[in-house]
């Protein structure tokens, strides 16, 4: 494979990772609200959340491989896992390393949330809100295209899109109809001595 | 009424029967340990409770992890709508079960037994009650009462070890399973009342003995209970292997032509009643046929009843029975419910139609139980079994079903 095309995909596997992650947080912070039509109900948003991000650790993957191995940059693969390791825009491609561990940190615990229980496993979905911005920001900062028209419109498309969507959320307030249905429904077999 | 080997004795309408008589009829309760485990391995009996789990292999995995901290639940929490012969196995023949139960607990090496009835079959706990007071006083010391609150997911064996373990009755997330790590961290042997009371004949008369009644090639016997469209609907103990049309002849026949069978339960299926009479009413014949012993419900299904009214409104009754923990479940049956309602209601139309056989997929396996897979199961079996009334279904809809008085909707009635 030329140098070139491995640099052409690592930008554009960045590109794609960044707006597909924009969509998983879009549809995760959707899938919380009663967002859902007799067409389309709230199981179905849950399941794309879920299918969407796998499909991004894919993208990611490949954005990360091919800038490690890019003889140009020789980047090490300790630069992959560990965050400002890189000589190369260290503090820039270090936010990515973040932004990488924590998505595989929230991906991982979803994958065994069966094992660590509800509370643990929101606690740890949480960071999505950490790691989010911090990937935006090492597109900016990294990227060749960082301040190039096309990704500035897209990077944008996704700021607002996440922006509305996260606006909405905190300013709808804890209403989620599954946890009230949750609640009322363990009040009704709860059977501790003493309530 | 069919009585065979668990309810062999006295006549079951005269109560329960005690412990002298018991003793007097069966002989005391025989030796347990590691011997008894395989003798039931070799007998082949399965798990009562509705997923026909081997249950010599459970408590085979059961003693494995048990170090002496394996914990029996004894589980009588039957809440299956149409189900009647765990409570009335409790009402009529408490001491069986009990010698079940300890031999069990003998066999893992339990530091304790958990009798988990459910609240409102009041019947069954008192006569489960007076049995275990004629107990010997070391199995009464390591003996324990709950109540099963009455909802149809407090009887998962998950749900009881949250129930034990945190007093509230919600299925969990598995692995780990109960069997390896359930009640206070212990290995937990939960196991349906019928089970325990054919482990305690089976520890008496032998494996070949349980083997020897059963036919077309099934081993044993089996409690069932016959609803809905038949003389006297009711619990019978039938030969593995019995047709539907041998077990509703033994309830009295049909009253009018029949329609459709559900096989095994809300968590089972919908056989057209012309394929339905021919078959063997046991776990492994049925599975080789896709379908589901259960817990062991056969409910008849009359011609003027309607069988896509009848499946809506058992699914707005499981879809309320969700117990909300999984979105999937929760949010996915009710929006199953909701569709099959609306074709119930308004009659058939293409849009809803294609959801219900979509999402049906969608929702399979996405829960932490079990709760959705057989919701969608039973509802995929009407749409298989009965394409004809779905696709051409008129506005009718015959009712939502009784409500409790807690204003809960009970399911749909398959008329009695």
């Amino acid at each position: 494979m030329s140098d070139t095309l491995l640099w052409y995909t690592t930008r554009a596997a960045g590109a794609v990772s960044l707006v597909m992650l924009s969509a998983v947080v879009v549809l995760g912070i959707l899938s919380t609200l009663r967002v859902q039509s007799p067409n389309w109900p709230r199981f179905l948003t849950t399941g794309l959340h879920r299918n969407l991000a796998l499909l991004t650790l894919v993208f990611l993957g490949l954005h990360i491989v091919t800038a490690v191995v890019d003889p140009f940059t020789h980047l090490g693969w300790l630069a992959a896992v560990v965050p400002f390791s890189s000589y190369y825009r260290t503090f820039w491609l270090g936010l990515g390393t973040i932004a990488f561990l924590l998505l595989l940190a929230i991906v991982a615990t979803s994958l065994v949330r069966g094992f660590l229980g509800h509370g643990a496993w929101r606690a740890i979905h949480w960071l999505t809100y950490a790691a989010w911005p911090v990937a935006v920001l090492h597109g900016f900062g990294t990227g060749t295209d960082g301040w190039s028209f096309w990704l500035l419109v897209l990077a944008w498309a996704c700021i607002i899109a996440v922006g509305v969507a996260a606006a909405y959320r905190f300013m709808s307030g804890p209403r989620d109809p599954l946890a009230s249905a949750r609640t009322a429904f363990r009040a009704d077999v709860n059977r501790r001595e003493g309530e | 009424m069919s009585r065979l080997r668990l309810l062999a004795g006295r006549d079951i309408t005269s109560g329960a029967e005690d412990f002298t008589e018991h003793v007097r009829r069966l002989g005391a309760q025989p030796a347990a340990g590691p011997a008894l485990i395989e003798t039931i391995v070799r007998s082949g009996l399965t798990g009562r409770g509705g997923a026909s789990f081997p249950v010599g292999l459970k408590w085979k995995s059961v003693a494995a992890h048990s170090h002496g901290s394996a914990v029996v639940v004894v589980n009588g929490a039957e809440g299956e709508p149409h189900s009647k012969k765990d409570r009335m196995l409790m009402t009529t023949r408490p001491h069986l079960i009990l010698d079940g139960a300890f031999l069990a607990a003998h066999s893992v090496r339990a530091r304790q037994v958990v009798l988990y009835i459910g609240e409102e079959h009041e019947a069954a706990r008192n006569a489960m009650l007076r049995a275990l007071a004629e107990r010997r006083p070391n199995e009464r010391k390591i003996t324990r009462v709950l109540g099963a609150p009455p909802r149809y997911v407090a009887g998962d064996s998950s749900a009881v070890v949250h129930l034990v373990n945190a007093g509230i009755a919600t299925p969990m997330t598995t692995p780990p399973s109960p069997h390896e790590r359930g009640v206070e961290g212990g290995p937990t042997l939960v196991q349906n009342v019928e089970s325990l009371a054919h482990a305690a004949l089976i520890a008496r008369h032998g494996d070949a003995w349980y083997r020897s009644a059963g036919r077309r090639g099934a081993a044993g016997t089996l409690l069932v209970t016959v609803a809905g469209g038949v003389s006297g609907p009711g619990v019978h103990e039938i030969e593995a292997g019995t047709t539907v049309a041998e077990a509703v002849e033994m309830a009295g026949g049909v009253t009018e032509p029949a329609r459709a069978v559900l096989i095994g339960g809300y968590f089972g299926s919908w056989v057209p009643a012309e394929h339905a009479w021919d078959l063997p009413l046991d776990s492994a014949m049925l599975r080789e046929r896709g379908l589901s012993i259960g817990c062991g419900v056969v409910g008849i299904l009359h011609h003027s009843s309607c069988v896509v009214c009848e499946t809506a409104g058992i699914m707005r009754y499981l879809a309320a029975e969700s117990s909300a923990q999984c979105g999937p479940c929760f949010f996915g049956l009710r929006a199953l419910a909701d569709a099959c309602s609306r074709v119930a209601e308004r009659g058939t139309n293409p849009d809803d139609m294609h959801r219900l056989h979509r999402w049906a997929i969608d929702v399979r396996g996405r829960g932490a139980c079990h709760h959705p897979d057989g919701a969608v199961t039973f509802l995929q079996s009407a749409l298989k079994s009965f394409p004809d009334d779905f696709a051409h279904h008129p506005a009718h809809w015959r009712g939502q079903g009784r409500q409790t008085p807690a204003g809960r909707a009970q399911g749909a009635h398959l008329d009695e």
